[in-house]
């Protein structure tokens, strides 16, 4: 089929390019407005007080100082900055709490916001920051969620002992896991950690509200939600949401933290008592305390399996650091514990989470989602139990992983596709499995191989709400002008969108004018998570573009005299398929309806209002090859091969982008990246990148990207998802590898050199 | 501290400004002059955002007061382009997908200008070398890596700078 295809499959350049090479592209902070306000919020420097009181006199008589803010100016709701809120049909059942305000009643970590400053510029608003007077009570803190769970713990969360702000069993046991245990001839049961990753974006947290002359609130914000966002605050607000309008300039980064609400709820507040437009950046060292990071979590998983390698059980617990305030922890968490329980074949499985609140910056969603953090167990879990019944990594795999019609990730919902047993296949081969696993590892540096595999979705069918829409115009030219409401963070959604519609329509993607960003435009959708878009709004744009070519065919068969079942259109031109040369152009037939004479004016267009009633879940095999230097403890990778289950690349030059980007945020994960927070003060050391490590290009392995293709049937043009996928893999692999190489399991991330030297010189005494 | 009045010469233009002296560069080029284009990050010159040229040479902006580099010859990224043509390494970051999110497309396109100028046929590990101090979280580097190369051959054909 794909040798049919004309535009999608092909590796075609962004749209915006030139834009972003030029410096031509706008993004929040680089909004101008006339008369536009500094916006600086104040936060607490303590991980834990009581607010007593609040004294902005002095601040307020700055000059140069327009407004200064604090509880009393600002709604006194209670909500949750997370866009799982209006996606969850029953959010209190659910585990999505309301537990923060704007500003907060009593400080739970360092870095929650207790005021604010609109000044006509920066330094102004810096100078009155320091001005308001707040007297704190200080509340001793807590750090650990193993602490933390302590009935006398401190209470983050009043009232809330043990400060368990969730438990979440998991939901359908299935079987009978004490049975199962009882059959295996070898149980493993390990403990992992996982860190706190930050998701470091280079365009810090930012937004513009300006409330026009009318009374209209406009915002501007790198928000990956714009419709949810535009519903958290006209709800946050009392506004009606017509009265809310939402622009999104260009996004430098997101991968999930742009799914919660950043700087929006102060900077209209801001923007509501000035009367002016307020700009609110965020410093590096603000974004990295104030917006939410990955959860660290604390996970036990238990395994049996049969001398045959057949696995007999699998129960998982886990504890899940939420941070300050719950936001969507409950996501991940989720993810966390079923990922681990529904990759493989097996009968019995339970599973059981908490989620613990602590004194420390909020966790929440970071691309991945709970896949990498259940992955970095099970991967490793895995390669311990085969190693225990004397079976190859590789062939323990190829045996036990679902494959399309098992039950998957959600009870629900069945596989619909799966090439793993290509994946796996592929990539050993590519990685010299055979020739590389085996063998006495010697010398100084020794290298070794892992592998990991993984699953992931293509939306949050059944769980969250999976509603989008698509609108697409013909213009008098031929080419289309495509409204979604898609926020385009590096993914270049916009660019697999117009390329779907494009091959629907029969025209070139470079025809096809997406437009995106404005909430007064476009139709409703959920947003940019879970990386849903190319499945849930190609579906819709499929959909919407199938309509105008519809509209399109029958308007150039009466032109033509012919039936429209005769026709097909392809390179901008309707003709008779039988017939070739009996045509007529795309841009013709447009114009011909839109300036038509005859009584019968038309605007060809098409419209799709969409909901996902599956989700197609897209696999991968990740393998690594490291060598460590026995002496120093370091970690270098030397190749990675990743072999995604993608369904069909809409854009192959994309889809590699996604996984490459992919591969060394999880190297960063795997390696060096985690929150240093002060058990003392509570303060996060590490709030820039001078002390928070992420990937530089010297890192980056050899790599190879194999991209296998087998059409999922509900995909459009077959097409599964790949936006987070590139990440969730990498880490487990490198841990196997690093096993491989030198004998030495580290279970806590990050694998650092200090962690393997230890180890090294345990093993050797 | 008084506002002074300062020269600056970006992209081959002269501004006259009146600024104070503990202004960095990157405010200058931002907020005085209203080129956007040269990002700020993390404002302690580690991701390598703010790069431009001063007389050629890679510079992080937001380390740099504004004052020091009076006179001197400011390249920032609007003015790689010569009029509508982009530069070879612009039109090579579009065609190998080394864009994505774009915020630190600036710096490191200015970067691997400087790059090139200093050697113009660099192998892939003097590409991962010289490109260390400018972070992407998007990429992986990979594509970013690839455009250098492919910019430097074509540049190298062409006899460009």
């Amino acid at each position: 089929m794909s040798n049919q295809l004309s535009v999608v499959g092909k590796r075609i350049p962004r749209q915006n390019a030139e834009d972003k090479v030029t410096g031509a592209a706008r993004y929040t902070v680089d909004i101008k407005l006339p008369g536009i306000l500094e916006g600086m919020v104040l936060r607490s420097p303590y991980p834990h007080a009581r607010i007593l009181s609040v004294d902005k006199s002095k601040a307020e008589k700055l000059p140069g100082v327009v407004a200064v803010i604090t509880s009393e100016d600002v709604p006194e709701k209670l909500f949750n900055i997370s866009d799982l809120l209006p996606l969850a049909s029953d959010p209190e059942a659910s585990g999505i709490k309301r537990d923060q305000r704007i500003f907060t009643d009593k400080a739970r970590f360092v870095g929650d916001a207790v005021a604010a400053v609109a000044a006509i510029n920066k330094r102004i608003a810096e100078e009155a920051l320091g001005l308001i007077e707040v007297e704190y009570e200080r509340l001793s803190a807590v750090f650990d969620p193993v602490e933390a769970m302590n009935p006398d713990a401190p209470e983050v969360h009043d009232s809330i002992k043990g400060n368990i702000a969730w438990y979440q069993p998991f939901t359908t046991p299935v079987g009978d896991v004490e049975k199962g245990f009882s059959e295996a001839d070898y149980i493993v049961e390990e403990t992992f950690s996982t860190s706190k990753q930050m998701h470091y974006q280079l365009e810090p947290a930012a937004c513009v509200a300006n409330f026009d002359a009318t009374g209209r609130l406009i915002i501007w914000s790198p928000c990956q939600a714009a419709f949810i966002l535009r519903n958290i605050i006209a709800d946050l607000f009392d506004i009606p949401e017509g009265k809310v309008r939402v622009i999104t300039p260009h996004v430098g980064g997101g991968f999930g933290n742009g799914t919660s609400l950043r700087a929006e709820p102060i900077c209209v507040a801001l923007a509501k008592k000035t009367g002016k437009p307020v700009r609110l950046e965020f410093t590096r060292e603000e974004h990295s305390t104030a917006t939410e990071t990955r959860q660290p979590n604390i996970q036990t998983a238990k395994m049996g399996v049969k001398k045959d390698g057949t696995i007999t059980a699998i129960q998982t617990k886990l504890i899940s650091d939420a941070g300050a305030y719950i936001t969507q922890t409950i996501g991940p968490t989720n993810a966390s514990v079923r990922r681990v329980l529904q990759l493989y074949k097996c009968l019995n499985l339970a599973g059981e989470a908490n989620i613990i609140y602590t004194n420390t910056p909020v966790s929440g969603a970071f691309r991945g989602y709970g896949t990498p953090e259940s992955m970095w167990v099970l991967e490793q879990l895995v390669d311990i139990a085969a190693e225990k019944i004397g079976m190859d990594a590789v062939e323990f795999r190829l045996k036990n992983h679902i494959v399309a019609g098992d039950s998957s990730s959600n009870p629900t919902i069945l596989v619909e596709s799966c090439a793993l047993d290509e994946c796996i296949k592929l990539g050993a081969e590519k990685i010299g499995w055979k020739e590389k696993r085996g063998g006495e590892k010697i010398g100084v540096r020794r290298r070794g191989v892992g592998m990991a595999i993984m699953m992931h979705v293509s939306c949050t069918y059944p769980i969250r709400l999976e509603h989008t829409s698509a609108f697409i115009k013909l213009n008098e030219d031929g080419s289309a002008n495509l409204l979604v409401s898609a926020c385009d963070m590096g993914q270049d959604i916009l660019g697999a969108l117009a390329q779907i519609s494009a091959e629907e329509l029969g025209i070139s993607a470079e025809d096809i004018h997406v437009v995106s960003g404005n909430t007064d435009v476009t139709m409703f959708d959920a947003g940019q998570r879970a990386s849903r878009s190319c499945y849930v709004m190609g579906n819709a744009v499929l959909r919407a573009a199938g309509e105008a070519k519809q509209q399109l065919l029958v308007r150039a068969a009466k032109m033509l005299k012919v039936s429209a079942d005769e026709l097909e259109v392809k390179n901008r031109r309707i003709y008779v398929k039988e017939k070739p040369d009996i045509g007529i152009s795309v841009a013709e037939v447009s114009k011909a309806a839109i300036y038509n004479f005859n009584g019968d004016c038309l605007n060809i267009s098409g419209k799709c209002s969409w909901e996902a009633k599956g989700n197609p879940l897209p696999f991968q095999a990740v393998f690594a090859e490291v060598e460590v230097d026995t002496e120093t403890g370091e970690v270098t990778v030397i190749k990675v091969v990743i072999a995604h289950d993608i369904g069909r690349a809409i854009n192959p030059m994309t889809v590699e982008g996604q996984l490459e980007g992919g591969i060394m945020q999880g190297i960063g994960y795997a390696l060096t990246e985690n929150c240093v927070i002060n058990r003392d003060s509570g303060v996060l050391e590490s709030d820039n990148y001078t002390t928070y490590r992420i990937a530089s290009s010297l890192d980056v392995p050899e790599t190879e990207v194999l991209i296998v293709e087998q059409p999922t049937p509900s995909g459009p043009f077959g097409a599964k998802s790949v936006g987070e996928s590139g990440l969730n893999a990498i880490a487990p692999a490198i841990a196997n590898a690093v096993y491989n190489a030198v004998g030495v399991r580290i279970k806590d991330l990050p694998i650092t050199p200090e962690k393997i030297l230890d180890k090294l010189i345990t093993m050797q005494g | 501290m008084g506002k002074q009045i300062a020269k600056f010469i970006v992209n081959g233009r002269d501004y006259e400004l009146l600024i104070e002296p503990n202004m960095t560069l990157v405010e200058v080029l931002r907020d005085e002059i209203g080129l956007t284009g040269t990002k700020c990050s993390c404002g302690v010159g580690e991701c390598g955002a703010c790069t431009v040229l001063i007389d050629g040479k890679p510079t992080l902006s937001c380390l740099t007061l504004a004052m020091t580099a009076r006179n001197k010859k400011i390249t920032a990224i609007e003015g790689l382009a010569d009029g509508n043509v982009l530069h070879p390494i612009q039109q090579a970051f579009i065609d190998h997908g080394a864009v994505q999110c774009g915020f630190c497309t600036p710096g490191m396109i200015l970067m691997s200008k400087a790059l090139l100028d200093e050697k113009p046929n660099p192998t892939r590990a003097d590409v991962k070398k010289m490109l260390a101090g400018n972070l992407c979280r998007c990429t992986g580097y990979v594509k970013i890596i690839d455009a250098v190369l492919a910019a430097a051959e074509t540049m190298r054909k062409e006899g460009k700078k």
